[in-house]
Protein backbone atom coordinates (compact mmCIF):
# COMPACT_ATOMS: atom_id res chain seq x y z
CA UNK A 1 0.00 0.00 0.00
CA UNK A 2 2.83 1.55 0.88
CA UNK A 3 4.12 2.30 -2.68
CA UNK A 4 0.49 2.38 -4.25
CA UNK A 5 -0.03 5.24 -1.93
CA UNK A 6 3.13 7.58 -3.88
CA UNK A 7 1.56 6.57 -7.19
CA UNK A 8 -1.41 8.77 -9.13
CA UNK A 9 -3.90 9.58 -8.50
CA UNK A 10 -3.73 11.85 -5.10
CA UNK A 11 -6.63 12.79 -3.73
CA UNK A 12 -7.21 16.52 -2.55
CA UNK A 13 -9.90 17.02 0.13
CA UNK A 14 -11.86 19.38 -0.32
CA UNK A 15 -14.38 19.65 2.17
CA UNK A 16 -15.34 18.19 5.41
CA UNK A 17 -19.27 18.47 6.46
CA UNK A 18 -19.62 17.65 10.22
CA UNK A 19 -22.56 17.66 12.93
CA UNK A 20 -20.56 18.37 15.49
CA UNK A 21 -18.91 21.76 15.77
CA UNK A 22 -16.19 20.73 18.23
CA UNK A 23 -14.51 18.43 15.03
CA UNK A 24 -13.95 21.62 13.10
CA UNK A 25 -10.09 21.81 13.81
CA UNK A 26 -8.86 23.81 10.61
CA UNK A 27 -6.81 23.07 7.79
CA UNK A 28 -6.75 24.10 4.05
CA UNK A 29 -9.99 22.38 3.23
CA UNK A 30 -13.34 23.62 3.66
CA UNK A 31 -15.14 22.82 7.04
CA UNK A 32 -19.03 23.28 7.42
CA UNK A 33 -21.02 22.78 10.62
CA UNK A 34 -24.29 21.21 9.71
CA UNK A 35 -27.23 21.27 11.47
CA UNK A 36 -29.08 18.20 11.01
CA UNK A 37 -28.07 15.09 8.76
CA UNK A 38 -30.73 15.73 6.22
CA UNK A 39 -29.07 19.50 5.82
CA UNK A 40 -25.72 17.92 6.10
CA UNK A 41 -26.05 15.38 2.96
CA UNK A 42 -27.96 18.30 1.16
CA UNK A 43 -24.58 20.41 1.97
CA UNK A 44 -22.22 17.54 0.40
CA UNK A 45 -24.02 16.52 -2.56
CA UNK A 46 -24.17 20.57 -3.69
CA UNK A 47 -20.24 20.89 -2.98
CA UNK A 48 -19.75 17.34 -4.66
CA UNK A 49 -21.89 18.45 -7.44
CA UNK A 50 -20.05 22.02 -8.48
CA UNK A 51 -16.77 20.04 -7.59
CA UNK A 52 -17.38 17.20 -9.54
CA UNK A 53 -15.82 15.41 -6.21
CA UNK A 54 -16.60 12.20 -4.29
CA UNK A 55 -17.83 11.73 -1.19
CA UNK A 56 -16.54 9.83 1.56
CA UNK A 57 -19.44 8.68 4.30
CA UNK A 58 -17.24 8.64 7.35
CA UNK A 59 -18.11 5.67 10.30
CA UNK A 60 -18.72 8.81 12.74
CA UNK A 61 -21.38 10.61 10.50
CA UNK A 62 -19.01 13.27 8.90
CA UNK A 63 -18.91 13.84 4.85
CA UNK A 64 -15.23 14.40 3.17
CA UNK A 65 -15.65 15.89 -0.51
CA UNK A 66 -12.51 14.64 -2.00
CA UNK A 67 -11.47 14.74 -5.52
CA UNK A 68 -8.97 13.03 -7.73
CA UNK B 1 28.42 8.23 -66.48
CA UNK B 2 26.79 4.62 -66.81
CA UNK B 3 28.88 3.12 -63.99
CA UNK B 4 27.99 5.54 -61.84
CA UNK B 5 24.21 4.75 -62.06
CA UNK B 6 23.27 1.27 -59.70
CA UNK B 7 23.26 -2.18 -61.12
CA UNK B 8 20.11 -3.72 -61.83
CA UNK B 9 20.91 -6.31 -59.32
CA UNK B 10 20.95 -4.12 -56.90
CA UNK B 11 18.39 -2.44 -57.46
CA UNK B 12 16.35 -5.45 -57.59
CA UNK B 13 18.04 -6.30 -54.37
CA UNK B 14 17.07 -2.57 -52.75
CA UNK B 15 13.20 -2.08 -54.17
CA UNK B 16 12.31 -5.80 -53.31
CA UNK B 17 13.92 -5.92 -49.64
CA UNK B 18 12.38 -2.52 -48.95
CA UNK B 19 9.19 -3.84 -49.91
CA UNK B 20 9.27 -6.70 -48.10
CA UNK B 21 10.56 -4.89 -45.28
CA UNK B 22 7.99 -2.27 -45.38
CA UNK B 23 5.45 -5.49 -45.71
CA UNK B 24 6.56 -6.46 -42.18
CA UNK B 25 5.88 -3.30 -40.47
CA UNK B 26 2.24 -2.85 -41.99
CA UNK B 27 1.40 -6.64 -41.11
CA UNK B 28 2.62 -5.92 -37.81
CA UNK B 29 0.05 -2.76 -36.84
CA UNK B 30 -2.59 -4.26 -35.26
CA UNK B 31 -5.60 -2.73 -35.23
CA UNK B 32 -7.39 -5.30 -32.55
CA UNK B 33 -9.55 -4.68 -29.67
CA UNK B 34 -7.22 -1.89 -27.87
CA UNK B 35 -7.84 0.26 -31.15
CA UNK B 36 -3.85 1.74 -30.89
CA UNK B 37 -2.87 2.57 -33.50
CA UNK B 38 -6.29 3.07 -35.26
CA UNK B 39 -6.16 6.89 -36.65
CA UNK B 40 -4.89 7.47 -40.14
CA UNK B 41 -2.27 9.59 -39.22
CA UNK B 42 -1.03 7.31 -36.63
CA UNK B 43 -0.96 4.15 -39.54
CA UNK B 44 1.16 7.17 -41.58
CA UNK B 45 3.84 7.74 -39.02
CA UNK B 46 4.27 4.03 -38.36
CA UNK B 47 4.40 2.32 -42.25
CA UNK B 48 6.83 5.75 -42.97
CA UNK B 49 9.12 4.77 -40.34
CA UNK B 50 9.05 1.13 -41.17
CA UNK B 51 9.83 1.92 -44.82
CA UNK B 52 13.21 4.28 -43.95
CA UNK B 53 13.87 1.08 -41.18
CA UNK B 54 13.12 -1.24 -44.10
CA UNK B 55 15.46 0.92 -46.95
CA UNK B 56 18.13 1.21 -43.92
CA UNK B 57 18.33 -2.92 -43.63
CA UNK B 58 17.80 -2.84 -47.75
CA UNK B 59 20.99 -1.13 -48.71
CA UNK B 60 23.56 -2.81 -46.59
CA UNK B 61 24.03 -5.59 -48.69
CA UNK B 62 24.65 -3.49 -51.78
CA UNK B 63 26.74 -1.53 -49.80
CA UNK B 64 28.73 -4.41 -48.87
CA UNK B 65 28.79 -5.85 -52.14
CA UNK B 66 30.29 -2.24 -53.75
CA UNK B 67 33.01 -2.21 -50.88
CA UNK B 68 31.76 0.32 -49.30
CA UNK B 69 32.10 -0.77 -45.60
CA UNK B 70 32.26 2.93 -43.67
CA UNK B 71 28.38 2.87 -45.71
CA UNK B 72 27.35 0.24 -43.48
CA UNK B 73 27.80 2.43 -40.17
CA UNK B 74 24.67 4.22 -41.12
CA UNK B 75 23.07 1.06 -39.18
CA UNK B 76 24.19 2.87 -36.12
CA UNK B 77 21.72 5.69 -37.17
CA UNK B 78 18.96 3.28 -37.54
CA UNK B 79 19.15 2.34 -34.26
CA UNK B 80 19.38 6.18 -33.45
CA UNK B 81 16.15 6.59 -35.67
CA UNK B 82 14.55 3.74 -34.05
CA UNK B 83 15.47 4.88 -30.10
CA UNK B 84 13.61 8.29 -31.20
CA UNK B 85 10.61 6.55 -32.38
CA UNK B 86 10.00 5.11 -29.07
CA UNK B 87 10.89 8.53 -27.34
CA UNK B 88 8.05 9.63 -29.54
CA UNK B 89 6.04 7.67 -29.05
CA UNK B 90 6.34 7.73 -25.20
CA UNK B 91 5.84 11.57 -25.10
CA UNK B 92 2.89 11.34 -26.86
CA UNK B 93 1.56 8.62 -24.80
CA UNK B 94 2.15 10.63 -21.43
CA UNK B 95 0.92 13.70 -23.21
CA UNK B 96 -2.52 11.87 -23.58
CA UNK B 97 -2.66 10.90 -19.83
CA UNK B 98 -4.53 13.29 -18.23
CA UNK B 99 -7.73 12.31 -20.84
CA UNK B 100 -7.98 9.23 -20.67
CA UNK B 101 -10.52 7.76 -18.35
CA UNK B 102 -7.79 5.73 -16.73
CA UNK B 103 -4.10 6.52 -16.64
CA UNK B 104 -2.25 3.79 -18.90
CA UNK B 105 0.45 4.65 -16.43
CA UNK B 106 4.36 4.64 -16.82
CA UNK B 107 5.21 1.24 -17.12
CA UNK B 108 2.46 0.24 -19.73
CA UNK B 109 3.18 3.20 -21.72
CA UNK B 110 7.05 2.01 -21.55
CA UNK B 111 5.66 -1.63 -23.14
CA UNK B 112 3.99 -0.01 -25.71
CA UNK B 113 6.78 2.22 -26.46
CA UNK B 114 9.21 -0.66 -26.63
CA UNK B 115 6.90 -2.95 -28.53
CA UNK B 116 7.01 0.28 -31.09
CA UNK B 117 10.59 0.38 -31.28
CA UNK B 118 11.08 -3.66 -31.79
CA UNK B 119 8.97 -3.42 -34.62
CA UNK B 120 11.10 -1.20 -36.59
CA UNK B 121 14.04 -3.81 -35.97
CA UNK B 122 11.66 -6.21 -37.91
CA UNK B 123 11.14 -4.45 -40.71
CA UNK B 124 14.78 -3.54 -40.74
CA UNK B 125 15.94 -7.07 -40.19
CA UNK B 126 13.42 -8.86 -42.64
CA UNK B 127 14.79 -6.15 -45.41
CA UNK B 128 18.13 -7.39 -44.51
CA UNK B 129 17.50 -10.86 -44.64
CA UNK B 130 15.53 -10.78 -47.93
CA UNK B 131 18.73 -8.93 -49.65
CA UNK B 132 20.86 -11.40 -48.15
CA UNK B 133 19.15 -14.36 -49.60
CA UNK B 134 18.91 -12.00 -52.84
CA UNK B 135 22.31 -11.95 -52.85
CA UNK B 136 22.96 -15.71 -52.16
CA UNK B 137 21.16 -17.26 -54.25
CA UNK B 138 22.20 -14.79 -56.78
CA UNK B 139 20.18 -17.05 -59.42
CA UNK B 140 20.04 -15.38 -63.24
CA UNK B 141 16.32 -15.45 -63.16
CA UNK B 142 15.11 -12.65 -61.39
CA UNK B 143 11.76 -14.26 -60.26
CA UNK B 144 13.60 -16.71 -58.22
CA UNK B 145 15.59 -14.26 -56.73
CA UNK B 146 12.70 -12.32 -56.08
CA UNK B 147 11.23 -14.94 -54.36
CA UNK B 148 13.70 -16.54 -52.42
CA UNK B 149 14.05 -13.47 -51.24
CA UNK B 150 10.40 -12.64 -50.02
CA UNK B 151 9.63 -16.19 -48.87
CA UNK B 152 12.74 -16.35 -46.17
CA UNK B 153 11.72 -12.61 -45.32
CA UNK B 154 8.22 -13.71 -44.46
CA UNK B 155 9.65 -16.67 -42.69
CA UNK B 156 11.78 -14.52 -40.62
CA UNK B 157 9.00 -12.32 -39.61
CA UNK B 158 7.16 -15.23 -38.73
CA UNK B 159 9.51 -16.52 -36.35
CA UNK B 160 10.75 -13.07 -34.91
CA UNK B 161 7.15 -12.18 -34.63
CA UNK B 162 6.35 -15.21 -32.55
CA UNK B 163 9.65 -14.67 -30.33
CA UNK B 164 8.40 -10.93 -29.69
CA UNK B 165 5.26 -12.17 -28.66
CA UNK B 166 4.60 -11.53 -24.61
CA UNK B 167 1.21 -13.23 -22.41
CA UNK B 168 -1.65 -11.92 -22.01
CA UNK B 169 -3.71 -11.85 -18.28
CA UNK B 170 -5.76 -14.51 -19.47
CA UNK B 171 -2.77 -16.91 -20.24
CA UNK B 172 -1.62 -16.06 -16.80
CA UNK B 173 -4.76 -15.98 -14.36
CA UNK B 174 -8.71 -16.36 -14.42
CA UNK B 175 -10.93 -13.36 -14.96
CA UNK B 176 -14.35 -13.86 -13.84
CA UNK B 177 -17.50 -11.87 -13.34
CA UNK B 178 -17.39 -10.52 -9.48
CA UNK B 179 -20.20 -9.84 -7.54
CA UNK B 180 -21.02 -5.91 -6.21
CA UNK B 181 -22.31 -5.79 -3.17
CA UNK B 182 -23.05 -1.76 -1.74
CA UNK B 183 -22.76 -1.85 2.28
CA UNK B 184 -23.74 1.38 3.68
CA UNK B 185 -20.98 3.37 1.81
CA UNK B 186 -18.33 1.10 0.92
CA UNK B 187 -18.17 -1.39 -2.34
CA UNK B 188 -16.94 -5.12 -1.82
CA UNK B 189 -16.94 -7.26 -5.01
CA UNK B 190 -16.97 -11.21 -4.01
CA UNK B 191 -16.64 -9.98 0.15
CA UNK B 192 -13.41 -7.85 -1.36
CA UNK B 193 -13.13 -4.30 0.40
CA UNK B 194 -12.65 -2.07 -3.11
CA UNK B 195 -13.60 1.73 -1.62
CA UNK B 196 -15.47 3.67 0.61
CA UNK B 197 -16.11 6.53 -1.90
CA UNK B 198 -19.39 6.01 -2.16
CA UNK B 199 -20.90 8.59 0.01
CA UNK B 200 -24.14 9.48 -1.05
CA UNK B 201 -26.66 7.55 -1.90
CA UNK B 202 -27.12 8.31 -5.58
CA UNK B 203 -23.17 6.78 -6.08
CA UNK B 204 -24.45 3.66 -3.87
CA UNK B 205 -27.67 3.57 -5.67
CA UNK B 206 -25.86 4.10 -9.13
CA UNK B 207 -23.44 1.36 -8.64
CA UNK B 208 -25.40 -1.77 -7.20
CA UNK B 209 -27.75 -0.63 -10.28
CA UNK B 210 -25.02 -0.51 -13.18
CA UNK B 211 -21.99 -1.38 -11.56
CA UNK B 212 -19.51 -3.89 -13.11
CA UNK B 213 -16.90 -5.58 -11.91
CA UNK B 214 -13.82 -9.15 -12.37
CA UNK B 215 -11.77 -10.19 -10.31
CA UNK B 216 -8.37 -11.58 -11.74
CA UNK B 217 -7.74 -14.95 -10.07
CA UNK B 218 -3.64 -15.82 -10.55
CA UNK B 219 -3.42 -19.59 -11.81
CA UNK B 220 0.04 -20.10 -9.88
CA UNK B 221 1.58 -18.63 -6.84
CA UNK B 222 4.44 -17.32 -8.30
CA UNK B 223 2.14 -15.29 -10.74
CA UNK B 224 0.81 -13.57 -8.18
CA UNK B 225 3.94 -10.99 -8.44
CA UNK B 226 3.16 -10.02 -11.96
CA UNK B 227 -0.64 -9.43 -11.07
CA UNK B 228 0.34 -7.56 -7.63
CA UNK B 229 2.86 -5.12 -10.14
CA UNK B 230 0.74 -2.02 -9.59
CA UNK B 231 1.60 -0.94 -13.35
CA UNK B 232 -0.01 -4.43 -14.39
CA UNK B 233 -3.18 -3.43 -12.61
CA UNK B 234 -2.92 -0.13 -13.86
CA UNK B 235 -2.66 -1.31 -17.15
CA UNK B 236 -5.93 -4.08 -16.71
CA UNK B 237 -8.09 -1.31 -15.18
CA UNK B 238 -7.27 1.04 -18.38
CA UNK B 239 -7.99 -1.69 -21.20
CA UNK B 240 -11.18 -2.42 -18.92
CA UNK B 241 -12.13 1.21 -19.29
CA UNK B 242 -11.06 1.49 -22.74
CA UNK B 243 -13.25 -1.81 -23.64
CA UNK B 244 -16.23 -0.61 -21.92
CA UNK B 245 -16.25 3.09 -21.26
CA UNK B 246 -16.60 5.24 -17.65
CA UNK B 247 -19.70 6.42 -16.77
CA UNK B 248 -18.20 7.13 -13.54
CA UNK B 249 -16.21 5.69 -10.84
CA UNK B 250 -13.52 2.97 -11.55
CA UNK B 251 -11.39 0.92 -9.26
CA UNK B 252 -8.48 -1.45 -8.89
CA UNK B 253 -7.99 -3.32 -5.52
CA UNK B 254 -5.80 -6.11 -4.66
CA UNK B 255 -6.18 -8.96 -2.14
CA UNK B 256 -4.09 -10.59 -0.14
CA UNK B 257 -5.10 -13.96 1.03
CA UNK B 258 -5.14 -15.80 -2.65
CA UNK B 259 -3.57 -12.74 -4.20
CA UNK B 260 -7.34 -11.51 -6.38
CA UNK B 261 -7.19 -8.75 -8.07
CA UNK B 262 -10.66 -6.53 -8.13
CA UNK B 263 -11.23 -4.31 -11.32
CA UNK B 264 -14.68 -2.55 -10.71
CA UNK B 265 -16.37 0.76 -12.47
CA UNK B 266 -19.63 2.02 -13.50
CA UNK B 267 -19.19 1.36 -17.57
CA UNK B 268 -21.31 3.37 -20.36
CA UNK B 269 -21.57 -0.40 -22.00
CA UNK B 270 -22.99 -2.94 -20.19
CA UNK B 271 -21.41 -5.66 -21.31
CA UNK B 272 -19.72 -8.32 -18.89
CA UNK B 273 -18.37 -10.76 -21.43
CA UNK B 274 -16.52 -7.42 -23.36
CA UNK B 275 -14.81 -6.68 -19.98
CA UNK B 276 -13.80 -9.88 -18.99
CA UNK B 277 -11.97 -10.18 -22.35
CA UNK B 278 -10.61 -6.91 -22.75
CA UNK B 279 -8.70 -7.70 -19.24
CA UNK B 280 -7.89 -10.89 -20.17
CA UNK B 281 -5.93 -9.34 -23.51
CA UNK B 282 -4.60 -6.70 -21.07
CA UNK B 283 -0.16 -7.92 -21.80
CA UNK B 284 1.77 -8.74 -19.35
CA UNK B 285 4.07 -6.37 -19.31
CA UNK B 286 7.79 -6.82 -19.72
CA UNK B 287 9.16 -4.78 -16.61
CA UNK B 288 6.90 -6.98 -14.47
CA UNK B 289 7.39 -10.09 -15.76
CA UNK B 290 9.96 -12.82 -13.80
CA UNK B 291 10.89 -15.72 -15.03
CA UNK B 292 9.72 -18.36 -12.39
CA UNK B 293 12.46 -21.04 -13.60
CA UNK B 294 15.40 -18.76 -13.98
CA UNK B 295 14.66 -17.94 -10.04
CA UNK B 296 14.74 -21.71 -9.42
CA UNK B 297 18.29 -21.92 -10.92
CA UNK B 298 21.24 -22.58 -8.79
CA UNK B 299 24.24 -22.39 -10.83
CA UNK B 300 26.46 -20.04 -8.95
CA UNK B 301 26.47 -18.71 -6.08
CA UNK B 302 24.77 -20.87 -3.63
CA UNK B 303 26.12 -23.83 -1.78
Amino acid sequence: MGRESSERPTYTILAIITLKKERILGGSQLALWAENEEQQKTMTQDIAKAMKADVVKMKNGDYLIIRV
Amino acid sequence: MKENIISTDHLIIIVTATIVGTMARALTIKEDFRQYPTYPNGYLIHLVTGFVAASLGAVAIPALMTKNFVAVTFLALAIQQFRDVRKAEKESLKDLENTESAYRGDAYIDGIAKTFEARNYFALIVSFTTALTIQLVDSKFISINVMSGTITGLIVLYVIKRFSKGKTLGDIADVKEGKIEVRESELFVDGIFVSNLLGTENAANMFQKEGLAVVIIPREEHFRIALDHYGQRQAALFEATRAVGVKRYHFTRKEYEKGKIVITLVPIIKDVNKLIEAVKKTPVLESVKKSHSVMDTNLFGRE
